[in-house]
């Protein structure tokens, strides 16, 4: 990266920040509860930024266990393998890749949901 | 707006015989889709309590005419279920247009209220078996009557689910995965129902004695019964309190126990979870249309983004289902 800092999770943790001890007060009781949505919605980005690559990166390795023969794995590859039946639902390999890939995009959706955190507990 | 209105629901209800003067009109919060109304219908001394609920004609392709709302809510409280009485039903010709007007249920729908505050507590323990024995009421509703409503087999409502969610060219592994496997489950041989569609925490009126009252009957169709238990069961709708089963404050064994007090119908804990996982593409689906009414432009909303970043919970939820034990 060329870029000074802050980093981009920085500047978005100023303005967050920002929002939440500036802008805050200042609202009516329903656009305090927006305000929450569009807080959540940057720790998202945040967290995508941080993590994003990798997870993809892990999700490439697990598709490439469920389709061997796979040269650019993805979703929609592992999608498309599912629909068309050329993968058994009973392979483990899928359920497996299922599992991670899922607790990977929650982990950057939102890891204080309740089944996330059932899981990882 | 309010001036208008009041005129035609005067009108309207003294076209009935019902004379009185409509007094106190104003909008309640409602679904995106509804105008939802409140007032007083004041004769003399008496005053009663009214509820107007009226259809913008740009509901979901999934919805029925607001009036026929109505008529489903008729014959359920003949079966004794716990709906609001109905006064006046308009359709889209009138003044009123795609509306009703409905008694008054005293009862608090907010999800996060009912779990949280000191006034529900005492409800709670009840309220799985009062859902249970209200789900298996409207169930038991004779269907002579309601012979308009779409008619969905299990196969019929997966097969639309996933073209919806086809529609939006996202692929998702685990929607795949769960297509396939609804297809392959067994659905038992259950008599054609009423199906409310939608029956949880947000559509159910709920005081310290417990359930009060079913409202929001846009999703209604006749079909497998055992699919408003399954939906009710999401973790979707547990709001957090993800350890009781039954829309986040019951056990499904009071649910159960409830409904077959009421129904002849033998329903399993096996088969609610096959319905769960219906329930759960179901709300992902739901997550993806309204994300996507963002993305292509039709609403620029910050809600509608946030909730395509809500499909993973559903997809977690499928995946904990079908593969690491979750109920």
């Amino acid at each position: 990266m060329i870029f000074d800092r802050p980093t981009s999770i920085e500047l978005i943790a100023a303005v967050i920040d920002f929002l939440n001890s500036e802008i805050k007060e200042e609202l009516p009781p329903h656009l305090v509860f927006k305000l929450r949505i569009v807080t959540n919605v940057l720790q998202i980005v945040q967290r995508e930024i941080d993590l994003g690559e990798n997870l993809s990166k892990e999700a490439e390795e697990l598709i490439k266990e469920v389709i061997e023969s796979t040269q650019e794995p993805s979703l929609v590859e592992l999608a498309n393998s599912i629909k068309e039946g050329n993968t058994e639902l009973d392979k483990e390999s899928l359920k497996n890749a299922l599992i991670e890939i899922t607790k990977s995009k929650i982990s950057v959706d939102n890891p204080r949901y309740s089944t996330f955190k059932k899981l990882v507990e | 707006m309010s001036e208008d209105l009041s005129f035609h629901l005067s009108n309207g209800l003294s076209e009935l015989g019902i004379g009185g003067s409509i007094e106190n009109l104003e909008p309640l919060t409602g679904g995106a889709s509804k105008e939802i109304w409140k007032f007083n219908l004041v004769n003399s001394d008496v005053s009663s309590k009214m509820i107007f609920r009226r259809g913008s004609g740009t509901e979901s392709s999934l919805a029925i005419q607001t009036a026929d709302e109505a008529k489903i809510q008729e014959e359920v409280l003949k079966e004794g279920g716990p709906v609001p009485e109905i006064v006046l039903v308009s359709n889209s010709d009138n003044d009123l247009g795609d509306s009703y007007v409905m008694k008054f249920i005293e009862g608090e729908t907010i999800a996060r209220k009912i779990l949280r505050d000191e006034r529900y507590k005492p409800a709670l323990p009840l309220l799985a078996h009062q859902c249970g024995e209200a789900i298996a009421k409207i169930h038991n509703t004779p269907l002579a009557n309601l012979q308009f409503l779409p008619k969905k087999s299990p196969i019929q409502l997966i097969e639309d689910l996933y073209k919806l969610y086809e529609s939006y060219q996202q692929p998702s592994p685990v929607f795949e995965y769960a297509y396939r496997w609804l297809k392959q489950q067994n659905y038992g041989d259950f008599k054609e129902s009423l199906v409310h569609g939608d029956f949880r925490l947000g559509n159910i009126l709920v005081n310290e004695h417990g359930l009060t009252g079913i409202i929001d009957w846009e999703l209604a169709h006749i079909g497998n019964p055992i699919q408003d238990l399954g939906w009710m069961c999401g973790n979707s709708w547990r709001f957090g309190n993800y350890k009781m089963v039954v829309g986040g404050f019951g056990e499904i064994e009071d649910l159960i126990q409830g409904y077959n007090g009421v129904s002849e119908e033998k329903i399993s804990a096996e088969l609610i979870k096959t319905w769960q996982v219906f329930g759960t593409f179901r709300w992902g689906v739901i997550c993806l249309m309204q994300a996507y009414a963002h993305i292509n432009g039709s609403v620029n909303s910050i809600e509608k983004a946030a909730i395509g970043r809500r499909v993973s919970e559903t997809e977690i939820d499928i995946v904990d289902l079908l593969f690491l034990g979750g109920n």
